[in-house]
């Protein structure tokens, strides 16, 4: 009995000396790889899986990895990337804009309808939208709101196309930034807006820029033969980018 | 010499049960970082797994359907999900076809063995890229040059199971689950910062009847879901299915590359 209490001591013993010493051995190499495999700065996966000759650099010289849920592949979850354009709302009770990342994947079915989606060219009002304001352009007037320009017609008013040079204190719902080298535009309704002085203008369009939409009315017309689509004189090429239709501005 | 001797000598006045213990501790704790090494795959999800993708690459033709919905964030931050419909048509080494459908949008891609096509059907715009001859290869072609991702393009591949595996760290069989109906096991895995799941048919024909991918870098852990079901592996799939003709009044459009920002950072590792 007193033999067998022993050995089961020793094993007892033998073990807490097997645990003391092996844990910390394996705890420290579990941190280690837990430090490896946690996501980086920006969130972004390293390329290839963990540390090495052939393994991606670091995240926050990568740009962000977007669209990988359009497509649900495994093989290129982590191909290619992709800058995409930006949806701006305005903010609401002076709040922080709410940018997110816009899925404009051809295979996205999401309806959101902008006011400025239903614009026509010479429309008629007999009364501007409740909180229109006024803007003046090369000293003519004009009313904004949401994207939609108006002016006088008589005792009317009449939808116009965005006027150069207007300034408008917040973008349109759902503009969208558009990369043109080092300046950055925000589109929406078929204008292209820049940020100066605490609110927005419009500037010329910028040519060679891809836009994820045509303008609302955009006539279809054929240049050289081929399909293009004109809005307020700037002429749009449609081309597939990342097997998504968009849009090209372009001069015939 | 000298000091050799003194770790004999150390080594010496150790208890030999102390020292034994010391021994064991290390080749358990270098076992321990052996199996750590390892990706914690159970055998019967790996078994499983290879089962489904050889049933997959052995099929000379199949067609699927898949509903599949993803997750889309609004403007307003709120998650909402969107949805579509694709029928898939592949024939190995080097035919495929996908309609893709939902309420506003219809589009078509073709691949004929040399080179495919994209068809927006409302817009009626097409564009064609040449690709080389086989699945994985145009599909490689479709998605580092020009951004093309096909749809559920990791059932097309020539190799279903090392294409899903090659980076998987963990993976387990969570049992039996029904997908409408359809009695499947339920297998979940893991790379890192993309977890994946699968549901595979029981029985003869072990397809895959649902497909989840959690992109967990992204915010918010967006998630795609593809639910698949009218599989058939019997019909045969004539050329015509596969060879693009454009509908009346189509205008063909240029299809970009992808930029140089982008290509430098091709996938790696393959």
């Amino acid at each position: 009995m007193r033999a067998s209490n022993t050995a089961l001591c020793t094993k007892i013993g033998f073990g807490l000396l097997v645990l003391f010493v092996a844990l910390p051995v394996m705890s420290a190499e579990r941190q280690q790889r837990q430090e490896q495999q946690a996501p980086r700065e920006g969130g972004a996966e390293p390329r290839g899986g963990g540390p090495g000759p052939m393994h991606a650099p670091p995240a926050q010289q990568r740009p962000a990895m977007v669209e990988r849920v359009n497509h649900g592949s495994l093989r290129h979850a982590d191909t290619h990337v992709v800058p995409r354009p930006v949806v701006i709302t305005p903010p609401h009770g002076g709040g922080a804009p709410h940018n997110v990342i816009v899925h404009r994947d051809v295979d996205v079915d999401v309806h959101r309808p902008r006011f400025w989606n239903d614009f026509a060219f010479g429309r008629r009002w007999r009364a501007l939208p409740v909180g229109c304001i006024s803007v003046i352009v090369n000293g003519a007037p004009y009313y904004y709101d949401d994207g939609v320009y108006y002016q006088p017609a008589g005792d009317e008013y009449q939808e116009v196309y965005p006027p150069v040079g207007a300034d408008v204190p917040e973008l349109p719902d759902g503009a969208v930034e558009i990369d043109a080298g080092n300046l950055a535009y925000y589109y929406a309704g078929g204008a292209f807006y820049v940020e100066q002085g605490g609110g927005y203008v419009i500037a010329p369009a910028p040519i060679g820029v891809t836009v994820p939409d045509l303008p609302p009315g955009a006539v279809e017309v054929s240049v050289n033969g081929q399909v293009a689509y004109q809005f307020n004189g700037i002429y749009y090429r449609p081309v597939f980018v990342d097997g998504v239709t968009q849009y090209v501005t372009f001069v015939p | 010499m000298n000091r050799t001797k003194r770790i004999i000598d150390l080594t010496g006045t150790l208890p030999r049960p102390a020292l034994v213990a010391v021994v064991l501790a290390g080749v358990v704790a270098l076992s321990a970082l052996a199996e750590d090494a390892k990706p914690a795959i159970s055998p019967r999800a790996d078994e499983l797994m290879k089962r489904m993708s050889d049933y997959l690459a052995q099929a000379q033709f199949f067609s699927v359907t898949a509903e599949v919905w993803q997750d889309v964030d609004l403007a307003s931050g709120q998650r909402v999900q969107a949805g579509r419909v694709i029928d898939l048509q592949v024939r190995r080494p080097n035919r495929f076809h996908a309609e893709v459908h939902s309420t506003r949008r219809n589009r078509a891609l073709f691949y004929d063995g040399k080179s495919i096509t994209l068809l927006n059907r409302v817009k009626n715009f097409y564009g064609t890229i040449p690709a080389p001859g086989t699945l994985d290869e145009a599909l490689d072609v479709a998605s580092e040059q020009f951004g093309i991702t096909m749809p559920l393009e990791d059932l097309i591949v020539s190799d279903p199971y090392q294409n899903a595996m090659q980076k998987v760290t963990s993976g387990i069989d969570l049992g039996p689950v029904t997908v409408l109906g359809v009695p499947c096991e339920h297998l979940a895995f893991s790379r890192g910062m993309i977890d994946w799941q699968v549901w595979i048919e029981d029985g003869a024909r072990p397809v895959p009847r649902k497909i989840v991918i959690t992109y967990k870098d992204e915010e918010g852990s967006p998630q795609y879901t593809a639910i698949l079901s009218k599989w058939d592996f019997d019909t045969k799939l004539p050329d015509f299915l596969f060879n693009f003709e454009p509908p009346a009044g189509a205008a063909k459009i240029a299809v970009e590359e992808i930029k140089s920002q982008s290509q430098a950072h091709k996938r790696e590792g393959k």
